[in-house]
């Protein structure tokens, strides 16, 4: 088990840049992105035990981290209240203006899809870890993947037209 | 491809905080002490659960035997009263109080129940301070009064009678604190109260008594190193036990077994709680 506890804390310690950047991707603020690592690798030592071998470690802790990005916008979506007069037709338009970027675009997919794209083009993690990770099917991941791509590349198309 | 290598880059362009290093070294240390705290309180309730089924088969417990008979303790000699029993919540701290006192002829009990009364309310006066801290420290790191309300504090006075005869009882009080950290002190009492004397280590074990007890402990302390090599328990030259003394806290078991105890983190990792350990003569 020490053995563990000091892998885990070299894993950590090693790869806090990439947590940290995972979660500013969620949260897009500095603090909050902050707030999530704290939380996530406090909870990640706390929680310890439930890890049951340091080749699932990676996937371990990124479900932990995802779980408590994913937490904090729903909270901040709960928060956030608009009054009726300030809501403009617009809100109701499709998020996805095709001259964004495509980072832009892609934090505008579902959360679901974000985090597949996220994890796979950006942290170089398999479909399996993916799966593992959103407790989800490896193949639902792979047609989300898919779907999210398609979106992607359709915006893309909309770009150059 | 070559947008996503751009989206790609963007992303790792995120300058990292100069902090980051600090909060994730903290969040280690934090989240390391919280699962030790877990995993004490699990033993402190699987402990108090114990200890709750054996009071209640010998009815031993000041309480229940209060309760079936409406008297406390009964001995010729002397008798131990809980003095101040009360439950309450105040200011999100939750009181568990139960205070013990020596009912008895001559100036020992006197002593005893004046010490234990300072105990009892230097720890609530303590408890009430580090709730009041912890508060504005919640409140000046951010913490709303939502998040606030979810906490609470557990004030724990508490006394348990390790065993009498009609002249001698040997007791400890013990005072607890949980919140974030989590804290006990026990105070013992060995008293005579026949002779109107403190017991000692020394009354029950002899002239010996130093050598009898350093070498029960030393025993157990070699014999609680695992294979790998690990004790919890430290070794002499980084703090650990050296040799007990006049101050060495102790209760007479049932039986009449002197058990020498140990403050947490005194001689052992906090892990392994208040080491206890029974000096049998052989």
């Amino acid at each position: 088990m020490a053995f563990v506890v000091t892998q885990l804390e070299n894993y950590l310690i090693e790869n806090q840049a990439r947590f940290y950047r995972l979660a500013y991707s969620y949260l897009q603020n500095r603090e909050e992105a902050l707030d999530a690592v704290q939380t996530a690798v406090c909870r990640a030592l706390e929680g310890r035990g439930s890890l049951r071998s340091a080749e699932m470690m990676r996937s371990w802790f990124n479900r932990i981290l995802i779980n408590i990005c994913l937490d904090m916008l729903r909270q901040k979506k709960r928060v956030i209240t608009v009054a009726p007069e300030d809501l403009t037709a617009g809100s109701y338009e499709d998020p996805l203006p095709a001259d964004e970027t495509l980072i832009n675009r892609i934090n505008a997919l579902s959360l679901e899809e974000q985090t597949i794209i996220k994890l796979r083009f950006f942290e170089d993690l398999s479909l399996k870890e993916i799966s593992e990770i959103t407790n989800v099917n490896l193949n639902t991941v792979k047609t989300r993947l898919y779907s999210a791509l398609k979106k992607l590349r359709i915006s893309m198309e909309g770009e150059i037209i | 491809m070559n947008e996503l290598k751009k989206a790609r880059a963007e992303y790792e362009a995120v300058p990292i905080p100069e902090e980051l290093a600090n909060i994730v070294q903290t969040s280690i240390q934090q989240g390391k002490k919280n699962y030790w705290q877990k995993r004490l309180k699990q033993g402190f309730a699987a402990a108090a659960a114990c200890l709750a089924l054996t009071f209640g088969v010998l009815n031993l417990s000041p309480t229940a035997a209060a309760i079936a008979a409406d008297i406390p303790i009964l001995s010729g000699l002397f008798q131990i009263l809980t003095v101040r029993d009360f439950q309450k919540q105040e200011d999100g701290i939750d009181y568990q109080v139960s205070v013990p006192e020596v009912k008895a002829e001559g100036a020992l009990a006197q002593q005893v129940n004046a010490a234990i009364q300072e105990q009892v309310d230097a720890h609530l006066a303590r408890a009430v301070q580090d709730w009041q801290d912890y508060r504005e420290a919640f409140f000046a790191t951010g913490g709303t009064e939502e998040e606030w309300a979810d906490r609470e504090m557990n004030v724990v006075v508490d006394y348990e009678i390790k065993s009498q005869t009609d002249t001698s009882v040997s007791f400890v009080v013990s005072l607890a604190e949980g919140w974030v950290a989590a804290h006990e002190e026990r105070y013992y009492y060995n008293l005579d109260l026949a002779q109107n004397q403190n017991i000692t280590l020394q009354m029950l074990l002899g002239d010996d008594w130093v050598q009898i007890c350093n070498d029960v402990i030393q025993r157990e302390i070699a014999a609680s190193v695992d294979e790998q090599g690990f004790s919890m328990f430290f070794a002499a030259e980084e703090g650990g036990f050296v040799s007990v003394d006049e101050n060495t806290a102790f209760y007479i078991s049932a039986d009449g077994t002197p058990v020498v105890t140990f403050p947490k983190y005194a001689i052992a990792a906090g892990a392994a709680g208040m080491p206890e350990f029974p000096i049998v003569v052989d």
